[in-house]
């Protein structure tokens, strides 16, 4: 973009209006962008959840009620602004625009296709988890500003549930790292070419664009570490503890309306499809899809970001599907059982993933100069399937002892289930 | 398996022995949600027990049909055939109706002003009814109905003041909502309606946006029916006798065409035993005025005057009785002029037949008053029309004979109150009334 202005303007403007100019224009068309995908994921949220409730959903507001958010939009900017009597004016203003900033910063690094992205920098990794952090902030502030005890339990919940996930967030995101060799990440995607389980090791095959991490034991648990963690972030079923509108009405939502509600809610429909788009990318093989390669290879580069851009935009709309079919299917966790999940499990699920993919990285790229010459002879294909059996073996393994050790001993159990029983029925058990 | 207790019975559900883990709770979760997401684009249920599928109603689209009990507000229903409406005005709605929101006025016949059994305006105020169907239900007449229709929104605050033209649905209407509660109630309340019909005279009690149509409807078949009239007459009639005769088989035909009772066209065809018809017709004349209930004084004393009536009068008297009545049936419509001119034929006939005078116009305004009932149809310019004519005539008897202007006259103003009760006007009954005199 600065190049495209500089070719018209260079003459005329100082350098850094240019940047600025440039710069201006990305974040509208970034943030346009994620508006109009927020309308897009509202209306698939809530046609999807009526469907898995039998129902038919907004069906009024333009075709098959697509247009219904803006008329709730409308009606929700149109509302009176309420402050309550005791509120922290200040902080109750600004909590809402912190968090949608956090989150559409998140907008700035990540890549929409082949060659689309707002900025590239080399530690957008990094960049994702500091920025997504904020969002805490802002919660807390809302929490705190509005003075009301659900809105502070609801911050309060919100936001040790945010620590508590973000580690095997980024645990997860750091196995992506420890893959491609550099916080980036627009180089992500390009390493998940070729296809399934091998990759691009096999000279002369076809690149497909199907060789993404998800089909590789670290990636898999990885991404099952991230999608869980990216539930609770984004704050969606079963992990919605802190708007649980049936125990504290809407968490640090509670006091606020209008306008500032809207943006609340704008910020949380953006970070669930800023994290899904991550999900895509690290492990789903973000704009990697049949033809991609083919198109830009046979020298149709626009054509092939184009397509890339389809198969981006295909694979975060169905994980988002997914996450609303999970949002109609899965009870709400207790607070314990939500701490129990991030700690006891996620969270070492994480860091020997970490350890077996430092295995991944060493048999399939390590050699005589790191200090392992025996891998020195083997083919590229054998590499990876000594690695992809060595990490499946390392992982399934760790799983089975996490679920393991964090069951409770069968005995116990029953004693639980026959004292539920009693309970219930006021009979003692029959066994 | 069930377990007793002092209490209650307690079921225990038998579930599957293993346990869901590792996960296998979760999937079997999905497995459910994806199956409803599934099923609800493609099968639509009418049958809540079914467990997955669309069941939504797009209400203004599409509706359900509603059962047959459900009620609304009240409306009024009337006949479709003769645009009679089946409500009397008894007043029963609006006693019981609980918020008091039913309002109604009789109406009243308006030469004599008395009530009749028809309703001139009737209210509802639909904004503060509560639709608990009182009104429906203790209708002797089934003549209020709760309708089916709900959709009644409105900003205009006056219009669920709703009058009677805004009530009125023809049975057929109600027949088709609510067709099991109509096929009950359906023998008794023609029943009424034809008892209550019967008193009515005029358009009083047709539903008033139906009244020009009936009313073309009525001077089309009067028209045919005139035609064919005119060209009975034609035959001459050689003696009394016989004119009587063909006025009685007119009558009959007439009043065979128009559907009525075949008991008066009997009651005019019997004549050839004299004194015994004649003694008949008096009786009739009498039950009649009893039905009319109108005036019982007039009736009592048409038995008398039968019965001291002359031998040589009987015959003048009972012929122009059974003229003045054929004609009137005829048509139904020259009651005025027949009866005038059985009294000018009576006053002529003799000073002393003042009985059998009176006799024959009572007869006259017997027979008049039951064809009234049978047609309906403008009374204001028959009335008026035959109102001249009958004040005309007495006037004339009266110098013809002094001993006789009181009876002529007597009979001559019961001619023309039978007159204003009847309904239209004909060109041919003076004809035949010349012929008999």
């Amino acid at each position: 973009m600065v190049e495209f202005l500089r070719q018209f303007l260079g003459d005329f403007l100082p350098n850094w209006l240019i940047h600025l100019l440039a710069y201006g224009i990305m974040a509208t068309i970034l943030l346009v962008v994620a508006v109009v995908m927020t309308i897009v994921l509202v209306w698939i949220e809530r046609r999807g959840v009526a469907r898995v409730q039998d129902r038919l959903g907004p069906n009024r507001v333009g075709f098959e009620g697509s247009l219904q958010l803006i008329a709730d939009s409308a009606k929700l900017f149109t509302k009176e602004d309420i402050v309550p009597r005791n509120a922290d004016r200040w902080v109750h203003l600004l909590a809402p625009v912190v968090t949608l900033a956090s989150v559409a910063m998140m907008l700035a690094v990540i890549p929409w296709g082949r060659d689309i992205v707002a900025v590239d920098i080399n530690v957008a990794v990094l960049y994702v988890a500091a920025v997504s952090s904020v969002s805490g902030v802002g919660l807390l502030m809302a929490g705190l500003g509005s003075s009301n005890k659900f809105a502070l339990l609801g911050a309060m919940r919100a936001v040790a549930q945010f620590i508590s996930y973000e580690l095997p967030l980024i645990l997860s995101l750091l196995v992506v790292v420890l893959l491609a060799g550099s916080m980036s990440i627009t180089g992500v995607p390009a390493i998940q070419g070729g296809l399934p389980i091998v990759g691009t090791t096999i000279e002369g095959a076809p690149d497909l664009g199907l060789g993404w991490h998800v089909f590789t034991p670290v990636g898999a648990l990885a991404f099952i570490v991230f999608f869980t963690s990216a539930l609770a972030e984004g704050e969606r079923t079963p992990f919605d503890i802190p708007e649980a509108d049936s125990e504290i009405i809407a968490g640090f939502m509670t006091e606020y309306s209008g306008m500032k509600f809207a943006v609340f809610y704008l910020s949380q429909y953006i970070m669930n499809f800023v994290l899904a788009m991550i999900a895509a990318i690290a492990f789903l093989g973000g704009w990697q899809g049949p033809g991609v390669a083919w198109l830009v290879n046979s020298g149709n580069e626009l054509a092939g970001n184009i397509l890339s851009l389809f198969w981006m935009m295909l694979k975060t709309i169905t994980i988002f599907v997914f996450l609303v079919l999970i949002r109609g299917a899965w009870p709400r966790l207790r607070v314990d059982q939500l701490m129990n999940l991030a700690w006891k499990f996620l969270f070492p699920l994480a860091l020997f993933n970490i350890m077996s993919a430092a295995f991944w990285v060493a048999i399939t790229q390590w050699g005589a100069a790191e200090g392992l010459p025996f891998l020195e002879g083997q083919g590229a294909l054998a590499r990876q399937l000594i690695a992809w059996v060595v990490t499946f073996v390392i992982n399934a393994s760790v799983v089975y002892w996490l679920l393991r050790i964090n069951n409770k001993p069968p005995e116990e159990e029953e004693f639980i289930a026959e004292a539920v029983q009693e309970k219930q029925t006021g009979v003692a058990s029959l066994s | 398996m069930t377990v007793e207790t002092t209490r209650h019975r307690v079921y225990v559900v038998e579930r599957p022995k293993e346990k869901l883990r590792y996960g296998q709770g979760l999937i079997a979760g999905l497995d459910v949600v994806i199956k409803h997401f599934t099923s609800a684009f493609t099968k639509k249920i009418d049958n809540h027990s079914q467990i997955s599928g669309v069941f939504t109603v797009q209400y203004p689209e599409e509706k359900r049909p509603l059962p047959e009990a459900f009620r609304n507000f009240p409306i009024l229903l009337y006949d479709d055939e003769t645009g009679h409406e089946l409500c009397t005005s008894c007043f029963q709605c609006e006693r019981i109706c609980p918020p008091q929101v039913i309002h109604m006025t009789q109406e009243r016949d308006p030469q004599t002003g008395k009530a009749v059994p028809s309703v001139a305006e009737f209210i509802i105020e639909y904004d503060a009814c509560m639709s608990c169907g009182l009104c429906a239900e203790v209708c002797p007449f089934d003549a209020i109905k709760m309708d089916h229709e709900f959709e009644l929104s409105t900003s205009d605050h006056g219009e669920m003041t709703v009058r009677k033209n805004g009530l009125n649905r023809p049975v057929s209407y109600y027949e088709k909502i609510a067709p099991t509660f109509w096929a009950e109630a359906k023998d008794s309340a023609y029943k009424k309606l034809q008892g209550s019909m019967k008193r009515r005279s005029g358009g009083i009690g047709i539903a008033p946006h139906l009244v020009d149509k009936i009313k073309q409807a009525r001077a089309e078949l009067e028209a045919q029916t005139a035609a064919a009239a005119a060209e009975a007459p034609a035959k001459p009639a050689t003696s009394d006798d016989k004119a009587a005769r063909l006025a009685a088989i007119r009558a009959k035909n007439t009043a065979q065409q128009q559907g009525e009772s075949p008991a008066t066209a009997t009651d005019a065809d019997a004549n050839t035993p004299e004194d015994k018809a004649a003694r008949l017709a008096a009786i009739r004349a009498k039950n009649a005025a009893k039905k009319q209930g109108d005036e019982p004084a007039t009736a009592s004393a048409a038995p008398e005057a039968s019965a001291e009536a002359s031998p040589q009068d009987e015959k003048a008297a009972r012929l122009a009785a059974i003229r003045a009545k054929n004609a009137a049936k005829k048509q139904g419509d020259e009651p005025a002029a027949a009866s005038a001119a059985t009294s000018e034929a009576s006053a002529e006939a003799s000073p002393q037949d003042e009985k059998a005078a009176r006799l024959a116009a009572i007869r006259a305004k017997n027979a008049a008053k039951k064809q009234a009932e049978t047609t309906s149809a403008e009374p204001e310019t028959a009335a008026t029309d035959t109102n001249t004519e009958a004040t005309s005539t007495p006037t004339a008897d009266a110098e013809a004979s002094p001993q006789d202007e009181k009876a002529a006259r007597l009979a001559a103003i019961r001619a023309k109150n039978a007159a204003k009760k009847r309904t239209e006007q004909n060109q041919d009954p003076p004809a035949t009334d010349d012929d008999a005199a």
